[in-house]
């Protein structure tokens, strides 16, 4: 079974009673929080969100059924699956528990064996129900043509376009992309990460490319193609739309003048876009100075001029793409990112490269947020 | 999950979680909003005990920010580890916040 949904908490006022279900628990890769109190447990659940909680029912001062009284109060615990695990079993308490919306009562002189199985076994139900109702959210979202990423790059000659993305846990996250081509002259990419994980930012996420392709065929047909303009414009809406208000986005927006091979980037909030040089064989992060898209009316957009020679990438990306989950910890680490792409560009599969170092099943294990990147490269 | 310390024309909020994410953020917000509701306008929220920030938890502390500023109130953020100092310069977090190394004795 994979890792996820295996934190559990364990209450149980008998010290003895933790240790041995914790390492029968452990052996099957469950990470096992123990309470010695509901006092305890509590102070656990303020910082932790353990994936199913396992309660004694006799214990001093508060008991078990208390306990599920107080975790079906409060809305942030009432979901976590519950179990109790006690040796009070006549039909009365049993029945009084059961009838507390948990999901099994067993008794503690089930063995261990199967104590773990039964435990195991509500996991992978709870985890198969998840991905089903995920799939169904896919289906319906694929049947209303709703996408984030496009379904392909734009051919555009003396150009390579690409991009990677993967999703949070197969959850569509915030994270959007979208090439628009004008009249073989210009081509605009599109990269953006509504703040937030899972529903609400995948839903904004259309929103937010919606006002973006907009904004973008509103400013080409006035003239204007200036990145920085296109992204105040963007902004302004944004900050004053009161559905959006509350929502914030990051964006790099670029556009690509066919002929000239000059990037104009404007950027909100984003990370810098490596940049790495032909001629000069060296990388370097090209920084832009505006605020998050809704942040305040002055965005403080700025442009910035990339000139591509022959050889040059351009590498644009979002910030899941720096956060990792380490011994430590999680953390977010952008110079390190950079320094593994300073390996893998300037080579003819450089693309390629950037996808094993970063999208390998290895690597993206430690992956904590949906990540996309776009890769260019000029012939 | 925040922890507050009156100072000098300024009230501390501390951050009582090691991982500031998705799974906290509605929480911090739903109760800095009350400090805020209770007259609290002028923040500084305190990162000691923070060691990750993702960007939904971000996204609450903007949204903090601008009810503040809706009741002519700040907020400033304090005690930032190396990582999440860089982030917020990396995304311009810290052009919208003021950042301060250390608390001051009162509130510039």
């Amino acid at each position: 079974m994979s890792d996820k949904f295996k934190k559990i908490l364990l209450l149980d006022d008998e010290g003895f009673i933790l240790q041995m279900i914790s390492k029968a628990l452990s052996k099957e890769g469950f990470e096992c929080m123990m309470a010695k109190s509901v006092v305890q447990a509590i102070d656990i659940l303020q910082t932790e969100t353990p994936d199913i909680i396992l309660s004694d029912y006799q214990m001093p001062l508060i008991n078990g059924f208390e306990f599920r009284e107080i975790i079906l109060r409060d809305k942030r615990w009432k979901t976590i699956p519950f179990v109790f695990f006690t040796s009070v079993t006549d039909h009365e308490h049993m029945q009084k528990g059961l009838d507390m919306e948990v999901v099994d009562y067993i008794n503690k002189d089930t063995p261990m064996p199967m104590v773990v199985s039964k435990i195991n076994n509500i996991i992978h139900t709870i985890r198969r129900q998840h991905e089903k109702s995920i799939q169904e959210i896919r289906i319906a979202a694929e049947a209303l043509n709703l996408r984030s990423v496009p379904a392909q790059t734009p051919e555009i000659t003396g150009y390579q376009l690409k991009f990677l993305y993967q999703s949070f846990e197969n959850y569509p996250g915030g994270d959007f992309i979208d090439f628009i081509q004008i009249d073989d002259k210009y081509t605009f990419v599109i990269l953006g990460d509504v703040m937030g994980k899972k529903w609400g930012a995948w839903f904004f996420s259309f929103n937010f490319l919606s006002y973006i392709r907009s904004a973008i065929r509103l400013c080409v047909f006035d003239g204007n193609l200036s990145t920085a303009s296109i992204i105040e414009k963007i902004n302004k809406v944004i900050v004053l739309d009161s559905v959006l208000g509350d929502v914030l986005s990051t964006l790099s927006l670029l556009m690509i003048e066919h002929d000239t091979g000059k990037v104009h980037y404007s950027g909100a909030g984003d990370l810098p876009v490596i940049w790495y040089q032909a001629s000069e064989r060296k990388c370097m992060a090209v920084e832009s100075s505006g605020l998050l898209l809704g942040v305040m009316q002055n965005g403080q957009y700025n442009e910035k001029i990339i000139q591509l020679e022959s050889g040059d990438q351009l590498i644009v990306i979002s910030d899941g793409m720096i956060d990792f989950e380490t011994e430590d910890g999680k953390k977010s680490d952008y110079d390190l990112f950079l320094k593994k792409m300073k390996i893998v560009v300037g080579q003819v599969d450089s693309f390629d490269l950037i996808k094993n170092v970063t999208f390998s099943s290895e690597y993206s294990k430690g992956f904590v947020d949906d990540c996309s990147l776009i890769f260019i490269e000029k012939d | 999950m925040i922890e507050t310390h009156p100072k000098a024309g300024y009230l501390l909020v501390k951050i009582k979680v090691k991982e500031a994410n998705l799974d906290v953020a509605d929480q911090f917000k739903t109760e800095m909003f009350e400090l805020i509701d209770q007259g609290n306008t002028t923040l500084m929220v305190s990162f000691s005990d923070v060691a990750y920030v993702d960007s939904s938890f971000l996204g609450a502390l903007v949204s903090i920010l601008k009810y503040a500023m809706s009741k002519e109130g700040d907020v400033s953020v304090v005690d930032l580890n190396k990582d999440i100092n860089n982030l917020f310069s990396l995304i311009r977090m810290n052009k919208v916040f003021k950042v301060y190394n250390t608390e001051p004795d009162v509130f510039a």
